[in-house]
C-alpha cells in the first residue's frame, strides 16, 4: 500500500499489519515476521532522540530489566541475551539505562553524535560508593 | 481451553515475541505502551483489541500506520468496552452455531482506555459491560488527567494536583476533588476479578492478568501509568515513580475476586512518605508552599487511611 496524504483519508479505514497471513503471530519473532509498510515497525522515530543509549555487553548480565520497561519495544533480546538496542524505534528516554543493575551500568546514554566504539573503550569504572 | 503461557522469570518473559510496535507516536518515556506490553505479553492466545480516544489510541493509530500486530478497533471516546463486548458476544454466537473456522482457537478480548474514558465519559458502557458479564477484560491507563488534549482534570486526578482546568496559583491549590475509587466500584457489579496493577511490578502484572484471562466474566484492571508530560517529571523516571507509587501505597497493589475477597498482593517492605512521591512531580510543585502544607498532611492521612481499609477488608473478607 501506497503511502497517502492526509487528505486521501478513506473513512472507516482498516489497515494490515502484515503482508500475507501469519497463522502464529505470538510464535513469530519480530525480524521474521513480514510487515507491511502499515505497521509501524516500518516506520523510524531516531530523529526524536537527542541522547542515544549505548550498549556495552561485558557488563551486561542478561537480566532483561530494560526488555520489559522499554516503552518503544527498542530492546532486542534473541533467546534470553540481551543483544542490542533497536535505534530505529528508539525515543531516547533513558528508562533502560535508570532500570539498569550493573556497577557500572552496561547501558549509558551518550549524545546522538557519539562514536559508539570510543564511548565503550572509555566506559567509566566500576563505582565503588555504591 | 488454551494453556496458560508460563512465565518463570524475566529471562523467560524476554523469549515473548511483542504485538505492540514501537515507532508509536507516544512521548518518550509513557508508561502507556509498558502496560500494554506487559499485558499483550502475558498470553500467547489471539488478541482482539480495541483502545477508546485517548492518548494510546491516537499515537498508536496514526493513519496510515499501525503499531498493533492484533486485530484492533477504535470507534469512539466512550464505547472500546462495548466494541469489544460486542466482538465477543458475535464470537459466541458463532461458536454456538458452529460457523467458526478455527473453533479451538481461544481468543482473548481486551479493551484498553484512558482514565477519562473510564472514570468520566465511558462509565455508563464499562458498567454496562461488566453487567452483562461479557467474557472480556478493560484495562484502564490511569496518568489521572486527560493527557491527551492538553491535561485537564477527569474524576481520577487527585486533590492537590495542577491540571489545566484547575490550575493552582495564588487562590487556589490545584484540583479540589478526590479521586473516585474505580475498582471498587467495579468490584460492586459483583465481577469474578478485578485488581489494580502497576507497570514497575511485572510478576504481579502478569500473575494478574493471566488470572483475570483465565476465569470467565468480565475483568476490570486499573494500571497506574505515570505521564511524563502532565505529571512533570524526567522521561527517564517513569520507573522510578511507579516504584514511588507503590511503594507510598497512593497506589496499593490489590485484587478483589467475586466481589468480596479482597488481596493485598504487594506490601512494600520500607513504605515511602507520600511527600518524596509528591516532591517528584511538577503538578504537586506548589504544595511546599508553606500555606498548603497542611495539605501534604492530609495526603498522607489519607493514604495510610485506605491502607488501613484495605487491610480490615481484606481480612473481614467483605
Amino acid at each position: 500500500m501506497a503511502n497517502k496524504g492526509w487528505d486521501e483519508f478513506e473513512i472507516g479505514a482498516m489497515l494490515r499489519s502484515f503482508d500475507g497471513s501469519i497463522d502464529d503471530i505470538a510464535g513469530t519473532a519480530q525480524v521474521d515476521r513480514t510487515y507491511s509498510p502499515s505497521s509501524s515497525y516500518t516506520a523510524s522515530v531516531a530523529d526524536w532522540r537527542l541522547v542515544k543509549p549505548v550498549f556495552n555487553k561485558d557488563y551486561c548480565i542478561d537480566c532483561q530489566f530494560c526488555w520489559i520497561y522499554c516503552p518503544d519495544v527498542s530492546i532486542i533480546a534473541r533467546d534470553k541475551k540481551m543483544i542490542g538496542v533497536d535505534m530505529d524505534h528508539c525515543k531516547g528516554c533513558g528508562i533502560c539505562v535508570e532500570v539498569c543493575p550493573t556497577n557500572p551500568k552496561s547501558l549509558l546514554m551518550f549524545p546522538e553524535q557519539a562514536e559508539e566504539e570510543a564511548e565503550i573503550a572509555s566506559w567509566p569504572a566500576k563505582d565503588e560508593e555504591k | 481451553m488454551s494453556e496458560m503461557k508460563k512465565i518463570k522469570n524475566l529471562k523467560e518473559f524476554s523469549t515473548s515475541a511483542d504485538r505492540f510496535e514501537g515507532a508509536n507516536l507516544l512521548c518518550p518515556g509513557c508508561a502507556h505502551s509498558i502496560i500494554v506490553r506487559e499485558v499483550l505479553n502475558a498470553t500467547n492466545d489471539d488478541l482482539v483489541l480495541s483502545a477508546t480516544t485517548g492518548c494510546l489510541e491516537v499515537c498508536t493509530a496514526v493513519y496510515p500506520y499501525t503499531s498493533w500486530d492484533a486485530s484492533w478497533i477504535h470507534i469512539g471516546f466512550e464505547n472500546g468496552s462495548t466494541a469489544v463486548a460486542g466482538a465477543e458476544a458475535m464470537y459466541k454466537a458463532l461458536k454456538n452455531k458452529g460457523r467458526l473456522k478455527q473453533p479451538d482457537r481461544n481468543p482473548k478480548f481486551v479493551s484498553f482506555a484512558g482514565d477519562g474514558a473510564s472514570y468520566d465519559i465511558g462509565f455508563q458502557w464499562i458498567s454496562g459491560c461488566m453487567e452483562r458479564g461479557h467474557n472480556m477484560m478493560h484495562v484502564v491507563l490511569d496518568n489521572e488527567v486527560y493527557a491527551n488534549t492538553g491535561g485537564q482534570r477527569s474524576s481520577s486526578t487527585p486533590i492537590g494536583a495542577s491540571a489545566t482546568t484547575s490550575p493552582a496559583g495564588r487562590v487556589s491549590y490545584g484540583e479540589k476533588k478526590n479521586k473516585k475509587d474505580m475498582v471498587s466500584i467495579m468490584a460492586s457489579h459483583n465481577i469474578p476479578y478485578s485488581a489494580q496493577v502497576s507497570p514497575n511490578k511485572w510478576k504481579d502484572m502478569v500473575k494478574k492478568i493471566q488470572h483475570g484471562m483465565a476465569v470467565e466474566g468480565p475483568v476490570f484492571i486499573n494500571a497506574v501509568s505515570p505521564c511524563t508530560t502532565e505529571w512533570k517529571f524526567d522521561p527517564k523516571d517513569t520507573m522510578m515513580l511507579a516504584d514511588l507509587a507503590t511503594d507510598s501505597l497512593v497506589f496499593p497493589l490489590y485484587e478483589i475476586i467475586d466481589g468480596h475477597e479482597l488481596n493485598i498482593t504487594y506490601r512494600p517492605k520500607n513504605v515511602v512518605p507520600v511527600e518524596e512521591y509528591l516532591a517528584a512531580q511538577g503538578r504537586f510543585k506548589h504544595l511546599f508552599k508553606d500555606e498548603y502544607k497542611h495539605l501534604i498532611k492530609e495526603w498522607q492521612e489519607r493514604v495510610d487511611a485506605n491502607w488501613s481499609y484495605l487491610q480490615r477488608r481484606e481480612e473481614a473478607r467483605v
